[in-house]
C-alpha cells in the first residue's frame, strides 16, 4: 500500500503539464538515477512502522538525520584520508562518539515501546551503533583499522564485545530526560540499572535498561496526570489524604501485577512456551487494572476525604512517591 | 505517540495525515527545479522540504491550490499573512476588500477574489462591500473563512434553504467546486437581501449544523463554540453567526495560527523579522517610486514596502475621486 502510494506520487505528480511523454520519461529516469524511489520507500516504511502522530515532523527528522549521516559520513572519510597516518585526535573521536549517541537516541525515539517489533529493531540498531563507538574508542585495538570501519558506516562485525557501561548510562539518562522525567526522579532508577563505566554491557541488559526507562517515562507522565486529576489547580496543592488514597490504590494494583514487569523483560529473549504462565499473567493484569479502575479510585478517595491525615501534598512529592512504587519493582542489574 | 495507533490500518493512517500531499508535492517541486535542488543532494532537499513544512514557512509565494491543500497549509498561510502585514494593524489603517486581495496576491499570486469577498462579507455583514475594514477585523474573518471554507459554504447553503423555507435535508455538500458554487450562491443571495435581515431560527440552524459536523470529520469549528453562539439569540443571520465565530477566542486557539486579539500587534521579535521579510518582498520594482510621489502627503515613517505602495495609491485616489474607481482599478 505504502509502496503503491509512493510510486503514484513519485512517477506522475499531480499538477504536471499533461501529455508530455518525453518529459515524463526523463523525469522517471531522473528519479530512478537519483534514488528517490528507494529513499521515499524507506522513509514511508519507517513512518508507517512508527505511526507517529506528527508524520511531517517525523519525515523532517528522518531526512535531516539521513542527510547529516551521509554528509558527516563523507566528511569522515575525507578526514580519515587526511589523517591516515596518525590516530584521530581525542576531540574528533569524542565528537564521533557524541554523533553515534545522537543517532542511537534518534533510533530509540522512532517507535513507542508498545510497538514491540519496531521498538526491538530500533533498540538493536542503537545497540550496534553504540557498540561501534566502543570499538573505536578502545585504544588497544590499534587506531587505524577500526577507525576506517566506523567512518564507513555500520559494520556488523565491528563490535567491541558490548556497549561500554558509561555510554549505556548516558543513553538511559538521555532517554529519561527526553521523556520529561526530572533528573532527581530518575536518579534512583538509574542507580538500579547502573553498570560500571568500564563494563561491556550485553544486549539483553541494554534492552532491559532502555525498555525500563521508556516505560518509566510513560509511567511518570501518567502519575503527573493522575496528580493533576486529584488536585484542583485553583485550590493549591491537593490534600494529603486524597493523594495517599490514590497512591495506595496504585500500589495495590502494582502488587497484583507484581513480577510481570520483571518477567516480561527477562523472558523477552528466551521465548519459552510459558502458555500457562502467560495466562496467569493476563489474569493478573486484568485484576490489577480493575483495582486501579475509576470506581475503585473514587471509593478510596471518598473514604479518604472523611478520615485520614490533614495537610497537603505537592506535585513533586506525589511524583516521587509514585516513582518509588515503580522503582522498588525494578531488579538491580548485576 | 498514540499507543493504540497500531490498530489503525496503514492506508487509513496515511489518508488521515496529509503526508501524501507533501510527499507528492516534494517530488513535483524536485522535478520542476532539478538542477537547483539537486546540487546539495536529494536527501538534503527532502530534509529541507519537510523541515520547512514542519516550521510552517513553506507556503510563501506558492500557488493557491497548494495553500489550501491541507489544514496545516491554511493555518501556515494565515500566519504568514498576519506576520507580513501586521504593520497595517499597528498603524490603524483601514483598507478595502480589493486592497486586501492585492495584499494576499503578493503572497499567493493566484489567490481568488471570492474568498476575500466572503471574508469581507463577514466583517461588513454582507452590505456595503466597498467599505473599509480594520486589519484585525479582516484578519480574524479571513481566518475563519479560509480555514473552514468548505464547511461554511455548506452552512450557507443550508441557511439559504432555511430562508427559502425549503427542507435543508436536500442540501448537497459542496466539495472541491465550492468556489463556483459560492459564486452562484452570492448572486442569488443579493436578490433576497431584504429577507436576510431577519435570519432564521437559531435552534433549527443549530440542528442542521450539528448534523453537518458529522459529515465534516474535523474540518469544522468546535461544536460547543457554535452551540454557544446559537444560544445567544433566538434568530440568527448567517453573517452575524460567522462574525461571532470569527471573534471566538477558542476557535482562534484551535486553529492555532494567530495570537489572541489583545496580543495581535505586540511582538518585538516579530518587528525585526518583519523588516527582514519586507526587505525580501520590496525587491519588486516600483515600490519606491510611488512612495516618493506622495511623500508630502504622509509623514515619512515606514520603510518602503509593497503594502505602502498600495496604501498610498488609495490615499491619492481617494483624494481626487471616489472609492469605486479605486476598486475597479484594482
Amino acid at each position: 500500500m505504502a509502496d503503491k502510494e509512493k510510486r503514484r506520487s513519485g512517477v506522475t505528480p499531480p499538477g504536471m503539464p499533461e501529455g508530455r511523454a518525453a518529459k515524463l520519461d526523463s523525469d522517471r529516469e531522473f528519479l530512478s538515477s537519483a534514488g528517490v524511489g528507494e529513499l521515499l520507500r524507506g522513509a514511508i516504511l519507517k513512518m508507517v512502522e512508527a505511526r507517529s502522530d506528527d508524520p511531517v515532523g517525523f519525515l523532517a527528522d528522518h531526512f535531516c538525520n539521513l542527510a547529516s549521516v551521509t554528509e558527516t559520513g563523507a566528511a569522515g572519510c575525507g578526514d580519515g584520508d587526511a589523517h591516515g597516518n596518525g590516530p584521530l585526535s581525542a576531540s574528533a573521536s569524542a565528537q564521533e562518539a557524541q554523533q553515534h549517541l545522537n543517532r542511537a537516541l534518534w533510533h530509540l525515539r522512532l517507535a513507542h515501546h508498545s510497538q514491540r517489533s519496531a521498538f526491538s529493531n530500533n533498540v538493536r540498531v542503537a545497540y550496534d551503533l553504540l557498540n561501534l563507538t566502543g570499538a573505536c574508542r578502545q585504544p588497544p585495538e590499534g587506531p587505524e583499522g577500526p577507525e576506517g570501519s566506523c567512518t564507513e558506516g555500520p559494520t556488523p562485525e565491528g563490535g567491541g564485545g558490548g556497549v561500554k557501561g558509561g555510554l549505556y548510562t548516558q543513553t538511559l539518562q538521555c532517554l529519561c530526560s527526553e521523556g520529561g522525567v526530572p533528573a532527581s526522579t530518575s536518579a534512583p532508577l538509574l542507580q538500579r540499572l547502573h553498570c560500571q563505566d568500564h563494563e561491556a554491557v550485553p544486549y539483553d541488559v541494554f534492552r532491559h535498561g532502555v525498555l525500563t526507562c521508556a516505560v518509566f517515562s510513560d509511567y511518570i507522565r501518567q502519575a503527573q496526570r493522575l496528580y493533576a486529576e486529584v488536585c484542583c489547580p485553583d485550590e493549591g496543592p491537593a490534600s494529603r489524604a486524597l493523594c495517599l488514597a490514590v497512591l495506595g490504590t496504585l500500589k495495590e494494583a502494582l502488587e497484583t501485577s507484581q513480577g510481570c514487569d520483571a518477567n516480561c523483560c527477562l523472558n523477552a529473549n528466551a521465548k519459552a512456551n510459558h502458555c500457562l504462565e502467560a495466562g496467569v499473567k493476563a489474569i493478573r493484569y486484568l485484576e490489577a487494572s480493575a483495582k486501579i479502575s475509576p470506581c475503585k479510585l473514587a471509593q478510596a478517595m471518598s473514604g479518604a476525604q472523611t478520615r485520614g491525615p490533614g495537610g497537603h501534598m505537592d506535585a513533586k512529592e506525589f511524583e516521587n512517591a509514585a516513582a518509588e512504587l515503580f522503582i522498588t519493582r525494578v531488579k538491580v542489574v548485576s | 505517540m498514540n499507543r493504540l495507533s497500531s490498530s489503525v490500518p496503514v492506508d487509513e493512517y496515511l489518508a488521515d495525515s496529509s503526508v501524501l500531499v507533501y510527499l507528492s508535492d516534494a517530488v513535483t517541486q524536485l522535478l520542476e527545479h532539478k538542477e537547483e535542488y539537486t546540487q546539495f543532494g536529494v536527501v538534503r532537499y527532502f530534509a529541507e522540504y519537510f523541515s520547512s513544512v514542519k516550521n510552517s514557512n513553506h507556503v510563501l509565494f506558492r500557488e493557491y491550490s497548494y495553500i489550501r491543500a491541507t489544514l496545516h497549509n491554511r493555518a501556515s498561510f494565515i500566519r504568514v499573512f498576519w506576520r507580513c502585514y501586521r504593520q497595517i494593524g499597528k498603524s490603524g489603517d483601514m483598507l478595502s476588500m480589493l486592497e486586501y486581495r492585492s495584499l494576499l496576491q503578493l503572497l499567493c499570486p493566484d489567490f481568488p477574489v471570492e474568498v476575500v469577498q466572503s471574508a469581507a462579507r463577514i466583517v461588513l455583514m454582507d452590505d456595503a462591500i466597498d467599505c473599509l475594514m480594520s486589519f484585525p477585523d479582516f484578519l480574524y474573518a479571513f481566518q475563519l473563512q479560509f480555514y473552514y471554507q468548505e464547511f461554511l459554504d455548506s452552512v450557507l447553503a443550508i441557511y439559504q434553504d432555511l430562508l427559502a423555507g425549503k427542507s435543508p435535508n436536500t442540501v448537497i455538500v459542496p466539495t472541491s467546486t465550492s468556489i463556483e458554487l459560492l459564486h452562484s450562491v452570492t448572486a442569488e443571495e443579493n436578490e433576497k437581501a431584504g429577507q436576510q435581515q431577519d435570519g432564521v431560527e437559531s435552534s433549527t440552524l443549530a440542528e442542521c449544523v450539528e448534523a453537518l459536523c458529522d459529515r465534516f470529520k474535523h474540518c469544522h469549528p468546535s461544536r460547543s463554540c457554535m452551540k454557544e453562539v446559537f444560544n445567544q439569540t433566538e434568530k440568527v443571520c448567517y453573517f452575524s453567526f460567522l462574525m461571532s465565530l470569527a471573534k471566538h477566542e477558542t476557535i482562534n486557539e484551535t486553529i492555532g495560527a494567530l495570537p489572541s486579539k489583545a496580543e495581535l500587534l505586540i511582538d518585538q521579535e516579530m518587528d525585526q523579522e518583519l523588516d527582514k521579510l519586507i526587505a525580501q518582498i520590496s525587491v519588486s520594482p516600483g515600490s519606491n517610486s510611488s512612495g516618493s510621489a506622495v511623500g508630502g502627503l504622509k509623514e515619512a515613517q515606514r520603510k518602503a514596502s509593497p503594502r505602502r505602495n498600495i496604501h498610498h495609491r488609495r490615499k491619492v485616489e481617494s483624494d481626487g475621486s471616489t472609492e469605486e474607481t479605486d476598486s475597479s482599478e484594482n
